[in-house]
């Protein structure tokens, strides 16, 4: 395992305001994880795993503190910084998968690509290696809205990987899935870590307790790591 | 109550503006806080918290940017109907005189649009910089604007509370028209020599955007607007009225000459305040957009092109000048 450190967390603190009231999410997390290694966030609903990984994405800012992506901090980024950077460097699987039903497997897997400036040769054999390595590449062609739950997660990996990221960050990944195709999941995931691909998961399901690939499980309570 | 203030049109106006001014209100007393508190360094709550405020003054701001365009458009249209109420007037020009705060307000709101251009640009470097280089100054920008904002509402009000439905106007051929011996143009230019400047500014103006000469595009560009309004009054004018004694730069906003006016002033005020936009921000920020350039070339000559035109398509009809 490289020493580099991929994802560092200081005195990171977010707290929502609702009607005059102030409700702490996170409470000074702190938090540094290197390259290659696979971290699992757990915690029930409402510990602020979600939270946490959407600062470490730079979907949102947090109330103080600091989050640094190889070194470079993102937490005051301007919006078009941290598209760039989420584009670049961070690959993001979600629960509900956030696919367009109406494109093909295909089409969902380029759309991050497009942006790029790549050629479209460049684009189509980058699209076919991360279908191959999310196992997926069958069902190239197929209409999102087609799929089972199992190949919509599996193209939402293939769309996490095609730029390249160093980082994957997965937001209850296997909590539409049924233990088969968890299972499966976590295999792909297996083959991501020995890419050497720093793994960030924030779930509840008892299967990651025990993964076959070296880990590191981090509880979450009340938005403080435990 | 002014028979003015109850027409529907000057309402949706002073309606509009004033809920827009409580907006800037809001967004000046923030910005003043952000501005006085601004520490980008520090990841404090303090400084988070001033940076989503300042967030939420820049939308306020690209809002209010976006309606006062529509607004002026608006202000000018309902300036043109309320011609119909004033005894006298034929179009806006004799409205804009009905009183002294007319002229001032018209003015005043192009000045305004300039500046907001002017943020906009800065704005659009600032959300490009990584640590928010030029945060200090749009922020006072802004505050320059705001005081011209508050000067703009008085004196809407101030316009359109004074305008007596019962006193008669000049109409614009009394405004515009040639006193007998006197000469309206500017440095006692001749009709002809007016168009020769305009002609020659224009390529000047093209010719010191391309090549980067930013000082001296400003200068031609400014000289270009002051020359192209006279050009357009005293000469282009006459040949879209097809009547060599109209002479008027509002009469052209009217449905019976389809609205061309719009597309004529549009395009000489938005090349204007794009072109000088860009050039201010090269100045001060050390920053250029070249596809605003393009933009000016593009909306400038269309302006000339569209005046142009009027006359050629005049004596291609008639075989002569007017």
């Amino acid at each position: 395992m490289s020493n580099k450190t991929m994802i560092q967390i200081e005195n990171l603190y977010r707290t929502f305001h609702h009607a005059g009231n102030a409700m702490p999410v996170l409470k000074d997390i702190n938090l540094s994880i290197g390259q290659g290694e696979c971290v699992v966030l757990k915690g029930v609903s409402g510990s602020g795993k979600t939270t946490l990984l959407s600062l470490i994405a730079g979907l949102d800012k947090p109330s103080s503190g600091k989050v640094l992506i190889e070194g470079e901090p993102i937490s005051k980024l301007p919006d078009l910084f941290a598209s760039e950077l989420r584009a670049k460097k961070i690959g993001m699987i979600f629960q509900h998968f956030n696919l367009f039903e109406h494109l093909s497997v295909n089409e969902n897997v380029t759309i991050p690509l497009i942006p790029s400036g790549l050629k479209m040769k460049e684009i189509h054999e980058k699209v076919d290696d991360a279908l191959k390595v999310a196992n997926i590449m069958h069902k190239k062609e197929v209409l999102a809205s087609r799929l089972s739950g199992g190949e919509k997660q599996r193209t939402a990996i293939a769309r996490a990987l095609v730029a390249s990221p160093n980082i994957i960050l997965c937001d209850e990944p296997t909590a539409n899935l049924d233990r088969d195709n968890s299972l499966l999941f976590i295999e792909i995931l297996g083959e991501l870590h020995r890419m050497g691909k720093t793994i960030v998961i924030a779930t509840h399901d008892p299967l990651f307790d025990s993964l076959s690939f070296e880990s590191t499980v981090i509880p979450m309570v009340d938005g403080m790591i435990g | 109550m002014n028979e003015v203030l109850l027409s529907n049109q000057i309402i949706v106006f002073l309606l509009s503006e004033s809920t827009l001014f409580i907006l800037l209100l809001v967004a000046f007393v923030v910005s003043l806080k952000v501005l006085v508190k601004w520490d980008f360094e520090s990841f404090m709550p303090f400084q988070f918290a001033l940076e989503r405020q300042a967030y939420l003054v820049s939308t306020i701001i690209l809002f209010v940017f976006v309606m006062k365009f529509i607004l002026v458009v608006y202000f000018i249209f309902s300036i043109d109907a309320l011609s119909l109420l004033l005894p006298g007037a034929m179009c806006g020009a004799g409205v804009i005189k009905a009183n002294v705060y007319g002229s001032y307000l018209l003015v005043l709101k192009l000045s305004i649009l300039f500046l907001l251009t002017l943020w906009f640009y800065i704005h659009y470097y600032d959300m490009r910089t990584k640590n928010h280089q030029w945060f200090k100054h749009k922020s006072w920008l802004f505050s320059l604007i705001f005081v011209f904002i508050v000067l703009e509402l008085g004196l809407d009000f101030s316009y359109f509370s004074n305008i007596d439905t019962h006193l008669p106007v000049s109409c614009c051929s009394a405004l515009f028209g040639q006193l007998e011996g006197a000469n309206p143009l500017p440095f006692g230019l001749s009709v002809s020599l007016l168009l020769v400047l305009f002609y020659l500014l224009y390529i000047l103006v093209i010719l010191s955007l391309k090549s980067g000469y930013t000082l001296l595009y400003i200068l031609t560009n400014i000289l270009f607007v002051y020359i192209a309004y006279y050009a357009v009054v005293y000469f282009f004018g006459t040949y879209v009225y097809q009547l060599p004694t109209h002479k008027c730069p509002f009469c052209m906003l009217q449905a019976e000459y389809a609205y061309v006016g719009y597309l004529l002033w549009a395009s000489l005020f938005m090349g204007t305040y794009i072109g000088l936009s860009d050039a201010i921000s090269t100045l001060w920020l050390g920053k250029t957009d070249p596809k605003s350039k393009n933009i000016v070339v593009w909306l400038l000559s269309l302006f000339v092109l569209l005046c142009t035109a009027y006359v050629a398509v005049y004596y291609l009809r008639n075989g002569v000048l007017l």
